[in-house]
């Protein structure tokens, strides 16, 4: 019983990861920018979800506000930040400490208006009722993995029928082309950061209403974005996607075999396994030397 | 041989230029300069709740001492970002000794206390905490004292009361892995067998772990009476939610890291157990009366142990140094530890308290329960 428990825990896990690790992976997988502020896009999102529901908002409304506050983050970095460097033919290191310091100052400020420390959104969709003997489910499972399911396969459709996605796949394996075809890879890019820094919002919503929210949570967001986006084959979507269900699954389902405090550490030790004996990732196609 | 006239006047010229800078402390005294407190608490990341709640308590004794015109010269607080991490403790450390010229430091976390202590032992430098439970911090260092009870103290007045008045007899343990969750297990592990109860689980968690749901299946099917959370932080309030949302419904308990308002305003922590050192913020004791009806005016907020800690471990240093002033002695972290042994007992927030040889101040303890809203009940004590 107690496998089951931890795998359902892990699917939960797991789904939040392959929603924020997808959205990592679109953006790099488009771009090439080491975009390491989209976990500052997830804390922005969670929050906005936050006031909103503080603010007895309906829910649909706050899941809006949300969506549109890790939207308008993403394209905003987008313009002001990684175009103005790019110009400037700014280095990988340049970029990272951009993002890093924008990082900063966002945890900063919402430290000072949200308050420090943890902050919740108190709902009965995440406790937990005993399903069988020693199972405990919580609605928000089932929401979490039904979230998922949906965004991915309204993404998979997007990328593949419409001509804006198949642009932005065309983007990620040759942007002078795109230029070539009369198309601007500057709009494309706005629009990658769009999608993938609003692919963070679910997964901030569902994390408020678990295990909560503080100004701080974006690190390690992207630790687990970094890890799945490697793990599932740098600029595979599908992968990245995959990586994360399988990360959050991992982690979870260790705590059968191993002590709890290795948890977190078995995620790092399957990017570790990846990295030596296939380091093109899952989906992704190895480089020739 | 041809750079030695080279490094000669290079030496010359910045000794020259340091001059107007080498001042000796009586000088800065005859000049009323202002005292330096520093202070090294977490103002950023996921513990700077706590850094703002210390330095609230302190300010609010600065306050008073200068209200009070205790002094012939003024504090200046100055704060420096610990992120409860050693390392930047270390920095932060060495800056307020070696630039600010502080004299008294406020310091809190059990790995960060035990990181900085050289530091300020080989400058003469006093810290004091109200923050930190390790009880390996008791004799840390002449010049570290603790305000706040060490988790030696904490830990077997809850057990007692736990396997009294709860009947627990079954404890399960989910802490963080860092020198204070150490500290916690192996005082569980001496308490409780001596109480007649059993630890029948212990979870350690990385420091930056987040989700619990796993950690909770575990937990239950240890079927423990009564849970302890040795951690702080959001992390605490984490377990908390993590826990209850996932099937333990059992009593959860902590030390005094519980006292802070995101875990006392959280609907699972409602029934949670802590304890902390003896305060009634109603009592006839005129100091405590006036630390929390100025708390309330200043802060709008009710205030905890940790204000009225970081109250005393700063308000502590007015006493002292009022002390060194009338008798006009200079004020530095030798004279403060020896007015400090000379006096012993001291007039504070919660009432009269006195230091050990260890540097610990002596108090009697109490424990709380969480009843929602931000309210808290004394249970005992």
């Amino acid at each position: 019983m107690l496998f089951l428990q931890l795998l359902i825990n892990g699917l939960q896990t797991g789904a939040i990861y392959a929603l924020t690790a997808a959205g990592f992976a679109l953006i790099f997988g488009a771009t090439r920018i080491f975009h390491f502020a989209h976990g500052t896009a997830f804390t922005l999102a969670g929050y906005a979800f936050l006031f909103a529901w503080r603010a007895d908002w309906p829910g649909w409304a706050g899941v809006l506000v949300a969506v549109a506050a890790a939207t308008l983050f993403g394209m905003a970095m987008e313009r002001f930040v990684y175009r103005p460097i790019q110009r400037h033919e700014g280095s990988f290191f340049t970029v990272f400490v951009a993002a890093f310091g924008v990082g900063i100052v966002v945890q900063n400020l919402i430290g000072l208006f949200a308050g420090r420390g943890l902050a919740t959104v108190d709902t009965p969709l995440s406790f937990g009722t005993e399903v069988l003997p020693e199972i405990f489910v919580a609605p928000i499972l089932w929401i979490a993995i039904g979230t998922a399911a949906v965004l991915f396969a309204a993404l998979t459709v997007f990328l593949t029928r419409s001509h804006a996605g198949v642009a932005l796949r065309a983007l990620a394996q040759n942007p002078d082309l795109i230029r070539t075809y009369g198309l601007s890879a500057n709009g494309l890019s706005v629009l990658a950061f769009a999608i993938g820094s609003a692919l963070a919002a679910p997964a901030a919503i569902i994390t408020a209403m678990t295990s909560g929210l503080n100004e701080a949570i974006g690190h390690q967001v992207m630790l687990i974005s970094i890890a799945a986006t490697i793990v599932g084959g740098i600029g595979s979507l599908r992968g990245a996607a995959l990586a994360g269900l399988m990360l959050g699954v991992a982690e979870s389902l260790a705590l059968q075999f191993v002590d709890t405090q290795w948890a977190e550490a078995v995620s790092f030790l399957v990017l570790f396994a990846f990295i030596l004996f296939r380091p093109s990732g899952i989906f992704g196609v190895a480089a020739a030397r | 041989m041809n750079d030695a006239p080279t490094i000669r006047r290079r030496g010359l010229v910045a000794a020259g230029l340091s001059l107007p800078f080498i001042r000796s402390a009586a000088a800065q005294q005859a000049s009323g300069e202002p005292y330096v407190m520093g202070t090294l608490f977490p103002m950023s990341g996921p513990n700077a709740e706590y850094g703002e709640a210390f330095t609230r308590g302190a300010q609010l004794a600065l306050s008073h001492i200068a209200a009070d015109n205790m002094l012939r010269r003024p504090i200046r607080l100055q704060a420096e970002d610990s992120q409860a991490l050693p390392q930047p403790s270390v920095v932060g450390m060495n800056k307020l000794v070696n630039v600010d010229r502080a004299v008294w430091v406020l310091v809190s976390w059990t790995a960060s206390s035990k990181a900085v202590a050289p530091i300020g032992d080989r400058a003469k430098v006093i810290m004091v905490n109200g923050g930190a439970v390790g009880p390996d911090l008791s004799g840390l260092s002449p010049y570290f004292w603790n305000v706040i009870a060490l988790a030696h103290l904490e830990v077997p007045v809850l057990v007692d009361y736990l396997t009294r008045h709860r009947n627990v007899k079954r404890m399960a343990l989910v802490y963080v892995d860092d020198p204070l969750g150490d500290a916690i297990l192996g005082q569980l592990r001496t308490e409780l067998p001596k109480a007649g109860g059993q630890l029948v689980g212990s979870f350690s968690v990385p420091r930056a772990a987040q989700q619990f749901g796993p950690v909770a299946a575990r937990v239950r099917q240890t079927r423990p009476d009564a849970v302890y959370i040795a951690s702080f932080g959001a992390q605490q309030s984490q377990i908390i939610k993590g826990l209850r949302d996932n099937g333990v419904t059992q009593i959860l308990c902590s030390y005094s890291a519980f006292s802070i308002d995101s875990v006392r305003q959280l609907p699972e922590a409602v029934g949670a157990l802590y304890t902390t050192q003896k305060l009634d913020f109603e009592s006839g004791d005129p100091i405590t009366r006036r630390f929390a009806a100025d708390f309330r005016a200043r802060y709008n907020q009710t205030p905890v142990a940790y204000h009225a800690n970081y109250y005393n471990a700063a308000y502590l240093f007015g006493l002292l140094a009022r002390q060194l002033e009338q008798a006009n002695e200079e004020v530095n972290g030798e004279s403060l530890r020896q007015a400090m042994l000379r006096t012993r007992t001291f007039d504070l927030v919660g009432g009269r308290g006195t230091f050990d040889d260890q540097g610990n101040l002596m108090t009697q303890m109490q424990v709380n329960e969480i009843k929602g809203a931000g309210r808290t009940e004394i249970v005992q004590g």
